[in-house]
């Protein structure tokens, strides 16, 4: 199989002015794409863009009403038609291991689907091993489904997808709620089955950062297609610079630009502006112009990435929401008392025999966002529990707000606010009875309530919304609300848990000023879990968790500097054959070499000599060389890394 | 002291507000509701424990006017005539396909035996499948026919039925007390008012618990510095407000207006004994929600306690036709004193003098349940 996909008449699937509706709201309307023979295309967009819509369709599982589809030139209008085709289909629904059997083994899924799909007897067992082994599953054969981890039950849920060798499958949302390495893995094992085997993909994914992964994709908001072609055909639709840099004091910075550009946003220390239509000297004199006399440090110009696009597309298209998010005003809140918020000492906690959290220490002060980032299964959960009060710990110390863990856990309760992962306010009452009902909870006093809930709505966005029922609220705006519960009694820490999972980037860029305000303002103490490395780096300090044990606790350039002097620089390799030269370049020996999309990331000591050292390997193979860039590392990189290597080490033991 | 006293109350109206607010905005569950409680207990109204037009068929191998007398003595209400068949074979087929309850088969010189004093046989088929039913309509057609010998008897004695009275005879004369016409629509409805308040007392809190476990709000909740008891007691204090608005919509709109049911005692004490008898049960509603993981699970569940519960409380089945051991375990379920004392505060006319026993076996019980509960619902949420 060559890379560039030979030129065939019909593409894999073309769409044509599809439209979707439930009763008689619209999903999805007038959607045009075309996926080709042997690209990966990818469908990006937050939850309720419309994406699992369109996929169903696609997959035949979901009758539509307006515009056709049409799969290797073969219309689907028909159940007739879509049975017709779905023997060169294969389909992964939304959800971890949802299509799969949670009692049955491993390798009983596997053989469940492949006589489901007729899969000849004789083929089952060679494929089946080929697949395990590719997925490193090879070792859990007689496990049961429910006892894999959530990227293992990817894993297998792409297997059974693959077992009846399709030509096209459509995965919805593969990578939601699995850990970065997971996701990484699953990726790296992606581009290789569909190498080997010359498979068109359609796939889609809520995180913005993993565009690079496809060949083409769409961007989806509210039903319909803000853009679609090649990612860097997608970035050039939007043009503009972004400006990046650090200003003193932060929030006034931010005050200033956000008055008069309406793309700006404060990330961990340094402020993040896009300047529409303006080349990148001209931006530097525009910002430089607004924030005349505060102090400014390293404004420089940087790579707009997608989410950027994003943005700047929803803006242009005017699909925004108008800013609603009032500042709260200096001198809101307690003053700032002692100033560790929350203190952690070789805190621990076992079950049966099994550590969940194995002496992890650390120190999070009043005003700081503090992020907790790990796989699924690392800890997280276990340690928040602990420091919310729900769970005594086994063993060590922790105090929290000034109540110590062992003995006051119900004070912890009462001084702390607290966001669970899933929307956990009450979807059946209204914003202000779920307002009203944690108010009085929480103590706050009856004739001060009234106040402080006017206070933190406005704060939040959340005016003019009060009698709407919660259920009924998109789901950006039931963050807010959730947020808005929590710190109804003025809290002097929040701990937040994925808050922002599927939410949209505007969404979230909002949810996260509300949170810098209260930091930077009110000196609230923030713990917050995420699985957006893009969004962890917003944090002031960032906790790595591996195996129950913080591995990293530090702020996110100091992270990335830590990488830089370990692992080298990062380097991204653009080649006309990509998955050939990525086999050479691991072979060569070089560390963690990812495919992303067209290019390949890999770590080097020097940049010099391994540029000539690539060019001297590619050009041996006859490998076309377009560029090798030095690319600034992100949080992913530095997490995939330090728990690549982790897990090395593990295996060596 | 006093501070902490008030912000418990406070939470606990909180809580209960919540819980009531959600109900109600419940559409399908307010609609459970009241439909138990006033549709489902109107329907009984056709509902009797006794024969209604019971289909009698007739082979009558005689065709004299003593057969026919006989015949039309199997009248309404009781009875009605679902006409002559040609042979036995053929009201054999009849029972067995249930289109007629009894089979009379008249044999052939029935009036000539009967008019020459010679011994004759009728026989009647029962289909006791339902044994009430066919208990009944073999009694009732035994007292039609023995009636109907007894009078061939004396007339061909030459006397009249007038005349019975110079015979000595014992006279059977029974008075039926609480219900002097021994009203089935009374029993009924007020059976299916209990036992509609027991579904409602289990199901009611265990779906307001599970909800929260569904949805994950239990997880914020455990967060706050709520105790579980804040969380659980609004929850059953909500369900037994309800319950008793319902009991009392169901009293007054349906059981009184409607069947007639006579209110001979105390009414507070009918409520306060309805009152402890949903707390004492909606601790099985706390106990099955910490064992589901959805609505589903709760139901099933809830199924499976309500059963037993029922079939043991006398609702159905009094406790004098139950074998020993499950007589003995009647004292086992709570319905069984609601139901001693529903009745007997509402027909009975019957105060604490009277029922003390049942109201401490009630308290004794209820103690026990509600307390076991708490216990799993502390143990899990704690």
């Amino acid at each position: 199989m060559g890379e560039a996909a030979p030129l065939t008449p019909a593409p894999a699937v073309r769409v044509q002015g599809f439209g979707k509706r439930y009763r008689r709201q619209a999903a999805v309307a007038g959607v045009d794409l075309e996926v080709r023979r042997g690209e990966i295309y990818g469908l990006i967009g937050p939850d309720g863009a419309g994406k699992s819509s369109l996929m169903k369709a696609v997959a035949g599982v979901l009758a539509f009403e307006e515009g056709s589809i049409e799969m290797f030139g073969i219309r689907i209008d028909s159940e007739a038609a879509a049975e017709r085709v779905k023997g060169r289909l294969g389909f992964m629904p939304q959800g971890l291991g949802l299509n799969l059997y949670p009692e049955l083994s491993v390798e009983e899924n596997i053989d469940f689907f492949a006589r489901l799909r007729g899969v000849p007897a004789a083929e089952i067992a060679a494929r089946k091993a080929k697949l395990l082994a590719m997925t490193r599953l090879d070792r859990f054969t007689g496990r049961p489904m429910k006892h894999l981890s959530g990227g293992m039950k990817q894993k297998l849920g792409l297997v059974c997808t693959l077992i009846h060798e399709p030509e096209l499958i459509v995965l919805d949302e593969p990578t939601t709620g699995v850990d970065p390495v997971s996701r990484r893995d699953f990726w790296a094992i992606l581009a290789e089955l569909l190498r080997e085997k010359g498979i068109t993909a359609l796939i889609s994914t809520a995180y913005m950062d993993e565009a690079e992964r496809f060949h083409r994709l769409s961007l989806m908001h509210g039903g319909r297609v803000l853009a679609s072609g090649e990612p860097d055909a997608i970035r050039a639709r939007t043009p503009g610079s972004v400006l990046e840099l650090e200003a003193e004091p932060q929030v006034e910075a931010l005050d200033r630009i956000q008055a008069s550009l309406a793309q700006a946003e404060s990330v961990g220390p340094r402020l993040r502006v896009f300047v529409d239509d303006a080349a990148p000297e001209a931006a530097v004199g525009t910002v430089a112009g607004l924030l005349k006399g505060l102090s400014l440090r390293d404004l420089h110009a940087t790579t707009p990435d997608l989410e950027d696009a994003f943005v700047a597309l929803l803006r242009r298209q005017r699909l925004v929401e108008e800013r609603a998010v009032a500042k709260p005003r200096a001198g809101d809140g307690d003053p700032p008392g002692d100033d560790v918020a929350i203190l952690a000492k070789d805190l621990t906690r076992d079950f049966d025999g099994f550590r969940a959290v194995d002496r992890a220490s650390f120190t999070v002060h009043q005003g700081d966002i503090f992020g907790l980032v790990g796989a699924n299964g690392a800890g997280k959960t276990t340690l928040i529990k602990m420091l919310t009060g729900i769970l005594p710990p086994s063993d060590g110390e922790g105090r929290v707000a000034g109540a110590d863990m062992h003995f006051a856990a119900q004070a912890i309760k009462a001084r702390i606010g607290y966001t669970s992962q899933a929307f956990s306010l009450y979807q059946d009452l209204s914003v202000l009875e779920n307002l009203r009902l944690y108010a009085r909870i929480y103590g706050v006093a009856r004739h001060a309530a009234g106040e402080r809930i006017e206070q933190v709505a406005e704060l939040t966005g959340l005016t003019g919304r009060e009698r709407q029922l919660a259920g009924r609220l998109p789901l950006g705006i039931r963050q807010r609300l959730a947020l808005a519960c929590a710190m109804v009694h003025r809290p002097r820490i929040l701990f937040l848990d994925e808050p922002t999972s599927g939410v949209d980037p505007i969404g979230r860029r909002r949810f996260w000023d509300i949170l810098v305000h209260l930091a930077r303002v009110e000196q609230v103490a923030i713990l917050i879990t995420t699985h957006y490395m893009s969004e962890a780096e917003h944090c002031d300090r960032l906790a790595l968790m591996h195996a129950g044990r913080i591995v990293a606790d530090d702020p996110p350039a100091a992270l990335k500097q830590a990488l830089r002097e370990e692992a080298g620089e990062l380097l991204e390799v653009a080649t006309d054959r990509p998955l050939a030269a990525m086999a050479l370049l691991e072979q060569a020996g070089f560390a963690g070499v990812a495919l992303f999309g067209r290019h390949i990331h890999l770590f080097a000591r020097d940049a010099h000599t391994a540029t000539r050292e690539i060019q001297t390997i590619l050009a041996g193979r006859g490998i076309g060389l377009a560029s090798v860039t030095p690319r600034p590392p992100s949080l992913e990189d530095v997490f995939v890394y330090r728990i690549t290597a982790l897990e090395q080490g593990e295996q060596r033991l | 002291m006093n501070s902490r006293l008030t912000l418990w109350w406070s939470r606990l109206a909180a809580m209960t507000v919540k819980e009531l607010l959600q109900l109600f905005r419940d559409g399908f569950l307010m609609f459970a509701i009241v439909f138990l409680f006033t549709a489902d207990i109107y329907m009984t109204r056709n509902v009797r424990l006794e024969l209604n037009h019971a289909t009698v068929v007739v082979h009558d191998a005689d065709h004299s006017a003593a057969s026919r007398e006989l015949i039309y003595r199997f009248r309404p209400p009781y009875f009605q005539l679902g006409g002559e068949i040609q042979d036995s074979r053929e009201g054999q087929a009849l029972l067995d396909q249930g289109q007629a309850l009894a089979v009379l088969d008249i044999p052939p010189y029935f009036q000539r035996d009967l008019q020459s004093g010679r011994p004759t046989d009728v026989q009647v088929l029962v289909d006791t499948s339902n044994t009430v039913l066919g208990t009944l309509a073999a009694s009732y057609s035994g007292q039609i026919i023995g009636r109907y010998g007894f009078e061939a008897a004396l007339a061909r004695m030459g006397a009249s039925e007038a005349s019975l009275d110079t015979v000595p005879m014992i006279q059977d004369q029974h008075r039926v007390w609480y219900n002097p016409n021994q009203n089935d629509a009374w029993f009924i409805p007020i059976s299916e008012l209990l036992t509609v308040i027991t579904v409602m007392a289990i199901m009611l809190p265990a779906a307001a618990a599970v909800r929260e476990k569904e949805r994950g709000t239990i997880e914020q909740l455990l967060v706050s510095p709520l105790t579980p008891a804040l969380i659980l007691l609004p929850k059953v204090i909500s369900m037994t407000l309800v319950i008793l608005a319902g009991t009392a919509i169901s009293l007054f709109l349906v059981l009184v207006p409607v069947f007639g049911v006579p209110i001979k005692g105390s009414l507070p004490l009918f409520f306060a004994v309805t009152t402890l008898y949903t707390v004492a049960t909606s601790g099985l509603g706390l106990y099955i929600a910490t064992l589901s993981r959805n609505l589903a699970q709760a139901a099933m569940l809830a199924i499976f306690i309500l059963m037993p519960m029922v079939f043991l409380s006398g609702a159905w089945t009094p406790p004098e036709a139950m074998p020993a051991g499950l007589r003995e375990a009647m004292y086992l379920s709570p319905l069984y004193y609601f139901i001693e004392m529903g009745y007997g505060i509402l027909l009975k006319g019957a105060g604490l003098d009277v029922l003390w026993d049942s109201l401490l076996g009630l308290t004794l019980l209820g103690v026990g349940i509600f307390g076991f509960g708490v216990r799993r619902f502390r143990r899990q949420f704690g």
